[in-house]
């Protein structure tokens, strides 16, 4: 098991970018790129469903 | 200079080998195929092949071994581990290019399709081909390629498994 | 019930998902010399490989069902599980370039892992080159079945066994410092595991998906042939 004090704060991390809070720009950044790839995987989700629907089809895998 | 040795040698018993084996299948006419279908089996097919495949690498890699090491010079320490090296990459050789070219005989396009399908396999095998004729030239303990040569046997086992498996499913198209 | 199920797991993926980028960003992580922060590089890149070997597994299993019993869903599912696969392996293959390009100083270093995604892949892109030159459909079918299970049996010495017994340069191999399996610190287990279980679910809805539409697409083309005969 690594333990975190053991390797103390002598090891440089972004930890400025986080005590002045620029990381939770990043996050919600990456977060907003992939609720756009979620909505539009619904979409086609959805219009996978439309499309079954007018053939009759029924939707297992 | 060990390097270029290594480096040339593989790629002249590589160039042969594909040349050999990667025909077994696509250069054979429809009428022949039919005619050998009758006689055997399937599966009978497939070791038959792999087995003529590995006697010809062996023939050709030892030859291409020997004539190197008369024309240029064999930098060579451990010739027993070598020759089994030799021996191994020869099965796999045969073995993965004979199925490959079972299946690239049946499609449109088959000598790019054998290309393109033996190309990733034919690297993996050279890799650690590669690096057991360094260490051959090294002298290395044989402990050291142990690994890479266990490796090599359990892929030729695999190979042939599945090949023995599969076969009757590629020729029956 | 089975839209209820799959609106559940679907949910459950992205939710997942936002919590690995959440968690993945924020949450501490061990101090450790050379990979720095980039030690977070395994809630993103490592999981694109767990991704890919999920997908290539669904894949195969199909392609040894339509073996048994050739049907035309059973090979699009093989084709579409295949394709999903393989897209995690070129993103975990980009992800790793550009990791290693931070902390070995260049993308590429014939490191063995790296060697074997690269073979893997070509392996898998070979799979749809196959496809791509039979005109038959059933022997299409056969043909790229029986190869698919010879790529996912090739697969497994190259990503499994290889980089194992060889030094690799990865993190947690050979003395590097860092992380593997073994000596995950138990704070980072709790963002990796989900992200493990996030993108393999992604990557199961993305090739139901294009499986569906697929299905769609071929259900179309025989009623078009029905109609013109």
């Amino acid at each position: 098991m690594l333990a975190i004090p053991a390797y103390s704060q002598e090891v440089e991390m972004a930890d400025k970018m986080r005590s002045e809070g620029k990381i939770y720009v990043l996050v919600w950044i990456i977060l907003t790129i992939l609720a756009g790839l979620v909505v539009y995987l619904i979409t086609i989700d959805r219009k996978a469903s439309r499309l079954e629907k007018k053939l009759g089809q029924n939707k297992d895998l | 200079m060990p390097v270029i040795w290594s480096a040339l040698f593989w790629m002249v018993i590589l160039s042969t080998l594909v040349s050999a084996i990667a025909k077994s299948f696509v250069m054979e006419r429809s009428g022949a195929t039919i005619y050998l279908y009758s006689l055997a089996a399937p599966t009978e097919i497939i070791i038959a092949k792999i087995l003529y495949g590995f006697l010809l690498c062996s023939a050709i890699c030892c030859t291409g071994f020997l004539f190197f090491s008369v024309v240029l010079n064999n930098p060579i320490q451990d010739v027993p581990l070598f020759l089994a090296l030799l021996i191994l990459a020869s099965f796999g050789f045969s073995a993965s290019l004979s199925v490959l070219s079972a299946i690239a005989s049946k499609t449109n396009n088959s000598s790019v399709v054998m290309a393109v399908l033996s190309f990733p396999v034919l690297i993996g095998i050279l890799l650690e081909s590669i690096k057991v004729t360094k260490n051959c030239i090294d002298g290395l303990d044989r402990s050291v390629s142990m690994d890479e040569l266990i490796t090599l046997g359990a892929i030729n086992l695999m190979v042939t498994a599945l090949s023995y498996l599969l076969f009757p499913y590629i020729w029956r198209s | 019930m089975r839209k209820k199920l799959s609106v559940v797991w679907k949910t459950l993926s992205v939710l997942l998902l936002i919590y690995t980028i959440i968690g993945g960003l924020l949450l501490p992580v061990p101090r450790l010399d050379i990979v720095n922060e980039t030690i977070r590089a395994l809630y993103f890149h490592v999981p694109m490989w767990f991704g890919m070997i999920t997908m290539f597994t669904i894949s195969t299993v199909y392609s040894i069902l339509y073996l048994r019993k050739p049907t035309s869903d059973r090979d699009i599912v093989a084709v579409e599980f295949a394709h999903a696969g393989l897209m995690y392996g070129i993103l975990g293959i980009l992800t790793g370039m550009i990791w290693a390009n931070y902390a070995w100083g260049s993308p590429w270093h014939g490191d063995p892992k790296q060697n074997g995604s690269a073979i893997t892949t070509l392996i898998y892109l070979a799979y749809f080159v196959l496809r791509s030159s039979v005109d038959n459909r059933e022997q299409k079918g056969r043909l790229s079945a029986v190869y698919n299970i010879f790529a996912f049996a090739a697969m497994i010495p190259l990503i499994f066994i290889i980089p194992r017994m060889t030094s690799s340069m990865h993190p947690g191999n050979g003395g590097n410092p860092g992380f593997n399996m073994y000596d995950l610190h138990s704070s980072m287990r709790m963002v990796f595991y989900p992200a493990v279980v996030g993108w393999i679910l992604l990557g199961i809805w993305i090739a139901t998906v294009r499986t569906r539409l697929r299905k769609a697409e071929e259900k179309i083309l025989d009623m078009e042939y029905e109609k013109n005969n």
